[in-house]
């Protein structure tokens, strides 16, 4: 089951990938706000070129459960895609909910963060993270969040990584990260919440309970992908087309994997050393100059694909067109 | 791209041009010329650095480099150097002189704004250009000019540059980093 960029959420069989039913949402599109980021001209809706990542669906008891740009949570009937109920919030909703004992756990663009019955489909109880009136930059949800031992762990597009009471919807702690998105879905491991960020690129360990840094290092370039655990060796996706592999109790690299896209490096959009050449990107006062910017570091050979490790072998997508396995 | 030098008075001068990165008459700095090599740096952010040796075909060929990257680079000579000269900075109206505040949001927070104007006789203007976010910058500025009421203020280094219009004791413009652009009124500190 997938969401999909023209609105429609198809189901198809398995085995044959024949389609066994479609439903249509209000419509999709990208967070749209005006004067986005503070680009000109202030009084026109600018799509965000990273909102990037459409709600992946949770199937569980019979239904299927989804975000929309329409602000709708969806819950579906998952034989036959019937409405079960929707929910609405205020702004886009593309993150991924989180479902555990009967309650769906998800964040939208509206700078709120909801907790919602499964079954019913009604409130339990919302967050409100930061907002961002003038230039929409530091609000909004696109991680998924992860639900353990009765804490909600979430990213926040305000900067924030939020510890939350599953039951209360109580904050418990928050990490702050100086104006750089979470834009990562969390992973608790061993009383520990592994992540990343956007602008400052980097890699943080942090302990659950309390939310003390445990590690952080400096990475290349910003991070969007998931990070993913695998024994003592945690993969993250970097931006700069880069897959890493780094050791879970000290963050250091072990080794990293960069596509053939990433290494031919056409315009310069990368330094030599792999990071983000922002002089070069960002030199133009033009007008669109950063979303011609924004592209190019998109079509580097980004990694912004969550890794998946199954039988010794990590799997992950990149923007260079390519699914890679990697021993 | 177009790269001008000319050796004035024992002193090598040099702009340059470089249409695909939006540089028009950048001035050139660390020129040495120690025949057959040549090398010079581009003034400003990009961080841009030719290494070149001349040939006897009036040629040059060498490495541009950039951010640790490096592209290989022909200059044919042309014709005579026709440096292009930075803009000089202008002398300010003795209202204008002193010290201006203001303050504008970004990212969700409020940033102070702190322009010092003073007069320099044949230097033309000077300015002390601070902004104030979570770290104190005190921005290297590059020109000063005022053309009847429009004032602008330039760190061309920094990539941040204010313009605005003096009327009715106010400095009324904008702010400019990139391609960012947000309102911005000074207004004058009281006189100590």
């Amino acid at each position: 089951m997938n969401a999909s960029r023209i609105g429609k959420f198809y189901a198809l069989n398995a085995q044959t990938g024949a389609l066994k039913w479609k439903f249509a949402t209000e419509g999709e599109r990208r967070f749209e706000p005006k004067g986005l980021h503070g680009l000109q001209p202030k009084n026109q809706t600018i799509a965000d070129p990273f909102d990037v990542f459409l709600s992946s669906p949770v199937v569980a008891n019979g239904a299927v459960y989804f975000g929309s740009v329409d602000g709708n949570l969806y819950a579906l009937d998952s034989a036959t895609g019937d409405l079960r109920w929707k929910f609405k919030t205020g702004h886009v909703v593309h993150a991924s909910p989180a479902l555990a004992d009967g309650v769906l756990f998800f964040g939208s663009w509206d700078s709120y963060f909801y907790a919602v019955d499964a079954t019913t489909g009604k409130e339990k109880w919302r967050f409100h993270a930061g907002e961002d009136a003038l230039i929409h930059n530091q609000v909004g949800f696109q991680s998924s969040p992860a639900v353990t031992n009765g804490v909600v762990y979430t990213g926040c597009r305000d900067a924030n990584l939020y510890a939350l009471d599953a039951a209360t919807g109580k904050e418990k702690w928050r990490f702050f990260n100086d104006l750089s998105w979470v834009i990562t879905s969390p992973a608790v491991a061993d009383r520990k919440v592994f992540f990343a960020t956007s602008d400052s690129s980097l890699y943080h360990v942090v302990d659950a309970t309390t939310g003390k840094p445990v590690v952080r290092q400096q990475g290349k370039a910003y991070m969007f992908s998931s990070p993913a655990i695998a024994g003592d060796v945690v993969f993250i996706g970097v931006l700069n087309g880069t897959l890493e592999a780094r050791d879970t109790k000290t963050g250091e690299l072990l080794w990293d994997f960069q596509v053939e896209t990433s290494k031919q490096n056409k315009g310069w959009v990368l330094t030599a050393d792999r990071k983000f050449n922002t002089p070069f990107l960002y030199h133009s006062s033009w007008c669109e100059a950063p979303l011609v910017a924004n592209d190019q570091q998109i079509r580097i050979g980004g990694i912004f694909s969550s890794p998946l490790v199954v039988n010794g072998v990590v799997y992950f997508g990149s923007t260079d067109g390519f699914l890679y396995a990697l021993e | 791209m177009v790269i001008d030098l000319a050796e004035e008075n024992g002193v090598w001068v040099g702009s340059i041009i470089i249409p695909g990165l939006d540089v028009k008459g950048a001035p050139l700095t660390d020129i040495a010329v120690r025949p057959p090599e040549v090398s010079f740096a581009v003034k400003g952010a990009l961080g841009v650095r030719l290494k070149l040796l001349l040939d006897a075909n009036s040629r040059m060929t060498g490495d541009f480099e950039q951010a640790g990257n490096r592209a290989l680079t022909t200059l044919n000579k042309t014709g005579p150097p026709q440096v292009e000269r930075p803009p000089r900075n202008t002398a300010v109206a003795r209202e204008l002189e002193g010290e201006w505040k203001g303050d504008y949001e970004m990212l969700g927070y409020t940033r102070q704004v702190s322009i010092k104007f003073t007069n320099r006789g044949l230097e033309g203007a000077a300015a002390e250009f601070v902004i104030v976010g979570r770290k104190h910058n005190n921005l290297p500025v590059d020109l000063v000019t005022q053309e009847g009421d429009l004032v602008v203020v330039d760190s061309h280094e920094i990539g941040i540059s204010f313009e605005g219009r003096l009327r009715n004791g106010k400095l009324t413009g904008a702010i400019r980093q990139g391609a960012n652009e947000t309102p911005l009124v000074l207004e004058r500190t009281k006189q100590q």
